[in-house]
């Protein structure tokens, strides 16, 4: 018996049924990313570091020192695992978190007044630039944060509390009329 | 009639007219109106009866100082009490209900209080109520209760929204009256980030109720232009109807805006409330000054109000609080307001003035009675006349209102917020702020500058310091021609002499000069003392009116300054703010975050009934059609499993993978058993203690490769074994090099038990997985038929031959279905936490129920598994100490019930049988138990003294709470299986 | 206490970001030292009015272990270390 086994988003639940058209101000969930966790060696943090700036398909994304997250939207989970094992050689251990983490790609106008409500960081484009990244609080839940554009982050949560942080945001941005459906 | 509304004038807008109503009577008033405006223009000046006396008490003030006009706005559930009236902005359909009156306003049975007053002085609470004891509950409490206090609570549930929001600046400017608008303005202009808050619904403070003209135009067109220049530029948050309440470390400061207070009817996508929580870099407080009243014979009438308010409600509201007033003041403010009333055509009966002789220029044909006191007031419900005292000679002026100015305090509550105190100032008569440093500032008024002129070039000056400190580069800006100036002189006066009735220093807690002199007396004359004994300063507006008038009476009885007395403390919050508003969103489903687990839905639409554990849900038992209990369930799962095969969700385990060449090495000195020779490929058993040598946490550690581990933990302590391995490897040995990363969240974790459990499953499985191929803790990567990669590990939590099987979290729900599918065949069925629970006690393995943090490894049965060989691990030393290795101590036993009918319940206690209950006579406890269908009866995991030695004995298992009480049998722990044979078939 | 702490990885972050282990002036005996150092270590804690070492776990952010040094009485923040280094610098 040979089986392709379905795989479900964390939030397959919440996001049932017809999507509405985005608003200006939308939640993208990420359908198949491939997410990583390197781990750098002991004493191999700094040129860890360098080979994952040097990299083109992904950017690394800062969780701890020596410790990356790195998304791809290209790659399988597996094909990751091994551009990352190729990358990194034998400086860095890389884990597989494509299972472990929801993407939540926020994007829109009012974008820092709606993650004010819940992440303590300064979100001003001169303290947390494009391209910066750092784990953070939202209301009670760890994300990583990632900016992607003036108006666009991107949060990394653990699996387990995406239907919470999905339900926060909801409330978070119902000011400003949030949308929410999965990346097309 | 005597108040009403001027017949122009004013910033309401007189074509909005608004209804509303008060104690159910309709009422209307303008959009820009307060509730206390409307309420005056419709002749309401009375607005609440007193907290002790239930005197009648009328609006005092014009903003947040409010003693007295505390009302309850909206109904049921939306109820809102102790709002003051003026800082209620007005909306239509409001309904306002005054407080603390039965059976009316106008006529109120609590009032014969104040015929008792003589009896319930200052610290009658402390002396009246103390004896007999035994009445305090039945009669004291409940009278107090009824009579005393403020508004009520609803006990609805609060249908309101609110929540929370961070907020970034270079600079908070606190207040948006002349100084702050300035401020605000030279910092915006320079490029800082600025946010500007006030309580106000309309920015501009007192220049809404200023006469004197800026650059040639009435003030408050100043203000509105320095407004909207604000709210065009990208770098300034405008926060009007916004309260700053708190200061804390770091220059944080707490906020709440009044989102949607001032609707009918509030949109849901809205909060009512938001708290907003500013990291500032720095911070201006420009609050303004606080007009003190006087302390007079009668001050409390109705009709006596702070002349300031007069002048606004005048002025800004376009109302008259009386159509003849008197005035009593001691400095020039009282003229000011004079002034003003009477240009507005309101007659002024007289002004009184407490000064021997003064420059100020009171109206034409104004008489002003110089060197006198106020020493009565005549009316009662409303304030009908004055009694003026002069060089002996008493006289009564007729008047329907009175304005008191006694002078200005800076208000700096928020400066001394953390610690600092107060600082007198001879020069102003007043407290003023301390220097609390740089990050937070005070200019204006606020900082004792008193005219116009000085507030706008303060509030520009002490901006422009900031930015150009910050590195920004303010511009030169022309300061706004203001004209000639009044002088805001005055000279203090605490105690009006000569009082013929009561002279009140706090309306809102009714204490009047006797009770300060009273509490003196007795020995409380400490302001902090005097505080509590009188409740002087207490309640809804903490003094804001009267404190410095207590302070300057205890001053005056103990004969030294002021600055001796000093001041009570000063703490968050500046006003109340409602509980709903410091939640913010996390109540209900926000409260606090729930986890799911990647089976989540499988176990729903099996049917299950689901647990909180913690933050998650997990699945209790799955109910089928015809089964009556849970009980029922939860043995026919146990039954299945023991017989057929069951599956289980286990994904809530902790799992933390380790990486690097003393990876071995950390988890040998983490776990309390040897670690290091463990095999690629097998699983063990781990168990970790605390330092002090109690038990921490158990769970498995898989070893996949040389350098790669893989740990669980228990679902309650994943996050704390976490962070405990965290601090191990970063402070206690950050020389090992190990990285670990938790893969909780990767994997769905299901559980296979049964001694058809392998051949189920390896129908799924493309490797071997018979005992040969995969045996008992054998553990790695294995491939499902069709290619996915999972984890299989051999090991057992029930006794019964079983896996537990790993896949990617996302493909958990199609693995777990097509297990159901093949397993049909043999009964396959899913089992929740009740019946893994179930097996585990009756194959004697211990779990949190049983490590409560008092537990030693040998308490629980595993001492042989504390490593003797081992140099070092977390909690060797002190296992081993003195006290940890008695022989009595309560050791882990087993439980059957002499009469297998009786059930047994984890937490009773042991007892010998014949022996009383008593702390001494206890013999142990009971961890866990359930009723074992296996057995068909109860079984019970207990701690009994010494308790391995007792197997056979007979004892009284004593169960208070249920009041319960059995006989029971001390057995082995383990009730199924000892021989292992199942779990290693 | 600290309404913001600056992590040295991380940046400025509100206090409810952390969670607060304790001393972090102390250090483990060695598994032979007396009982009585392991008692001190284990139970017996200073309440000092002043300047203190604190381990502040930035569990919302880096996870790493901090030596937050600051005054229990003035709350003021004197410096935020890496946990690591500060116990490799203190002979580890």
């Amino acid at each position: 018996m040979i089986r392709d086994y379905y795989n479900r988003n964390a939030l397959d639940e919440k996001l049932r049924g017809a999507p509405r058209p985005p608003g200006a101000n939308h939640l993208a969930i990420g359908h198949r990313q491939a997410v990583s966790m390197v781990l750098a060696v002991a004493g191999e943090e700094d040129s860890v570091e360098k080979l994952l700036s040097s990299a083109t398909e992904f950017t690394g994304r800062f969780s701890a020192p020596g410790e990356w997250l790195v998304v791809s939207e290209n790659d399988t989970p597996e094909g990751l695992q091994r551009r990352l094992d190729a990358l990194c050689s034998d400086k860095a251990h890389i884990v597989d978190q494509s299972e472990a983490r929801v993407l939540f790609r926020i994007s829109g106008p009012s974008m820092r007044r709606i993650l004010a409500k819940g992440i303590g960081l300064d979100l001003d484009p001169n303290v947390f630039a494009t391209g910066a990244s750092a784990n953070a609080l939202c209301g009670h839940i760890a994300v990583n944060l990632a900016r992607t554009g003036e108006d666009a982050f991107e949060l990394l949560t653990p699996r387990s509390f995406a239907e919470s942080l999905f339900d926060n945001l909801m409330t978070m941005g119902r000011e400003y009329d949030l949308t929410a459906a999965f990346a097309a | 009639m005597t108040a009403y509304r001027l017949t122009a004038g004013g910033l309401v807008d007189r074509s909005r007219a608004l209804s509303f109503s008060f104690d159910g009577r309709p009422l209307r008033g303008f959009a820009g109106d307060t509730l206390a405006s409307a309420l005056i223009a419709n002749d309401q000046l009375l607005a609440g009866r007193s907290f002790k006396y239930h005197r009648p008490r009328g609006i005092v003030s014009v903003g947040s100082s409010e003693p007295n006009a505390l009302v309850t706005i909206g109904s049921g559930a939306r109820s809102d009490p102790n709002t003051k009236a003026t800082v209620a902005e007005l909306y239509a359909g409001l309904t306002a209900r005054s407080q603390n009156r039965w059976p009316s306003l106008g006529f109120d049975i609590g009032a014969v209080s104040d015929l008792l007053s003589p009896f319930i002085g200052a610290g009658f609470y402390y002396k009246t109520f103390m004896w007999p004891a035994q009445l305090w509950e039945k009669l004291y409490e409940p009278l107090i209760r009824r009579a005393g206090g403020l508004g009520r609570v609803v006990l609805e549930r609060d249908p309101e929204s609110y929540e929370k929001s961070w907020a970034h600046c270079d600079l908070l400017v606190v207040g948006g009256g002349p100084t702050g608008l300035t401020a605000a303005l030279t910092a915006a202009r320079a490029g800082l980030r600025v946010i500007l808050a006030d309580e106000d619904f309309r920015l501009g403070g007192s220049l809404l109720s200023e006469t004197q003209a800026i650059d040639g135009a009435p003030a408050h067109v100043f203000a509105d232009r320095v407004v909207a220049e604000l709210q065009a530029l990208p770098n300034v948050t405008l926060l009007p109807r916004t309260t700053v309440f708190g200061w804390y470390d770091d220059n944080v400061f707490g906020a709440v805006e009044r989102v949607q207070k001032h609707v009918a009817e509030p949109l849901a996508k809205l909060p009512t409330e938001r708290v907003w929580r500013v990291v500032a870099r720095r911070a201006l407080l420009a609050t303004g000054a606080e007009e003190r009243p006087l302390v007079f014979g009668g001050n409390d009438r109705p009709g006596v109000m702070m002349a300031g308010a007069l002048r606004t409600y005048a002025n800004r509201y376009g109302v008259a609080a009386g159509r003849s007033v008197a005035i009593f003041t001691n400095g020039s403010a009282g003229y000011q307001a004079a002034r003003d009333l009477h240009a507005k055509g309101i007659t002024i009966a007289a002004i009184v003035d407490g000064r021997v002789a003064a420059e100020d220029a009171a109206p034409e044909g104004t008489r002003v009675i110089r060197s006198a006191s106020l020493i009565d007031t005549r009316g009662r419900r409303r304030v009908s006349g004055i009694v003026v005292e002069r060089s002996g000679f008493e006289e009564l002026v007729a008047c329907d209102a009175v304005g008191m100015s006694g002078g200005w305090s800076p208000v700096i509550h928020l400066a001394c917020q953390r610690g600092a105190k107060p600082v007198w100032s001879d020069t102003l008569s007043a407290f003023v702020a301390p220097d609390v440093g740089g990050g937070l500032r005070v200019a204006g008024s606020a900082n004792g500058v008193y005219t116009l002129s000085g507030c706008l070039g303060d509030g520009a000056a002490k901006a422009s310091a900031i930015a150009s400190e910050l590195g920004f580069k303010p511009t030169q800006d022309v300061m706004p021609e203001t004209g000639e100036e009044a002088d805001p002189s005055f000279t203090a006066l605490w105690y009006a002499p000569g009082a013929k009735s009561k002279a009140f220093v706090d309306f809102q807690n009714d204490v009047h000069t006797k009770d300060l002199g009273l509490a003196l007396r007795e020995g409380f004359g400490h302001v902090e003392h005097a505080k509590r004994y009188t409740t002087s300063g207490m309640a809804t507006d903490q003094g804001k009116l009267s404190n410095i008038n207590a302070v300057g009476i205890l001053a005056g009885m103990r004969g030294v300054s002021p600055a001796d007395v000093g001041t009570t403390t000063f703490r968050p919050f500046y006003t109340p703010v409602s509980f709903g508003a410091l939640a913010g969103t996390a109540r209900d489903k926000h409260a606090a975050p729930t986890r799911k687990s990647p089976l989540h839905e499988w176990a729903r639409k099996n049917g299950a009934a689901f647990v909180e554990a913690g933050p998650w849900y997990r699945s209790a038992w799955f109910p089928r059609a015809g089964e009556k209990t849970w009980r029922e369930s939860v043995d026919r799962e146990v039954l299945n499993v023991r017989a057929n095969v069951g599956i289980c969700d286990v994904s809530t385990l902790g799992k933390i993978e380790l990486f690097g060449p003393d990876a071995a090495e950390f988890l040998n000195r983490i776990y309390c058993n040897a670690l290091l020779k463990l095999p690629v490929g097998k699983a063990r058993y781990g168990l970790m203690l605390r330092e002090d040598g109690f038990v921490y946490d158990d769970g498995t550690v898989s070893r996949l490769a040389e350098e790669h581990f893989l740990v669980t933990t228990t679902t309650a302590m994943a996050g704390g074994v976490m962070s405990h391995m965290e601090y191990c490897s970063q402070v206690l040995w950050p020389e090992l090099k190990v990285r670990f990363c938790s893969v909780s969240d990767q994997w769905a974790q299901i559980a296979i038990a049964g001694p058809k459990a392998r051949s189920v499953l390896q129908q799924l499985i493309e490797n071997d997985i018979s005992d040969a191929g995969f045996p008992f803790l054998a553990a790695g990567t294995v491939t499902l038929k069709g290619g996915l990669k999972a984890r299989l590990f051999r090991i057992s939590f029930s006794g019964e031959l079983a896996f537990e099987l790993a896949v990617p979290a996302g493909f958990g729900i199609a693995v777990a279905d097509q297990l159901m599918d093949v397993g049909r065949a043999v009964d396959i069925c899913a089992y929740g936490v009740e019946a893994l629970n179930v097996l585990r006690l009756e194959k004697g393995l211990p779990t949190h129920a049983e490590f409560d943090g008092r537990v030693t490894p040998d308490d629980a049965g595993l001492g042989r598994m504390v490593s003797p060989h081992k140099t070092d691990f977390v909690g060797k030393h002190l296992s081993s100490r003195y006290g940890l290795t008695a022989a009595d101590r309560m050791q882990l036993v087993g439980l059957k019930p002499v009469d297998r009918e009786k059930d047994i319940r984890a937490g009773a206690h042991l007892l010998r049988e014949g022996m009383k209950p008593s702390t001494l006579n206890d013999q142990g406890w009971v961890s866990s138990a359930c009723f074992s269908p296996v057995l068909g009866h109860h079984i019970a995991f207990a701690f009994l003294k010494s308790g391995r030695e007792r197997y056979g004995e007979r004892i009284v298992v004593w169960d208070k709470l249920r009041d319960q009480e059995a006989v029971a049998e001390v057995c082995d722990p383990v009730f199924v299986d000892p021989e292992n044979a199942r779990m290693k078939a | 206490m600290a309404s913001l702490i600056t992590c040295p990885h991380c940046g400025v972050r509100p206090k409810e970001e952390f969670a607060i282990r304790g001393d972090a002036s102390l250090v483990r005996p060695a598994p032979t030292a007396s009982d009585e150092a392991w008692h001190d270590y284990v139970y017996v804690r200073a309440n000092p009015r002043g300047r203190t070492l604190e381990h502040w776990q930035h569990v919302g952010g880096c996870r790493r272990f901090l030596v937050v040094e600051r005054d229990t009485f003035t709350h003021e923040v004197h410096s935020v270390t890496d946990g690591a280094a500060f116990a490799r610098e203190n002979g580890k």
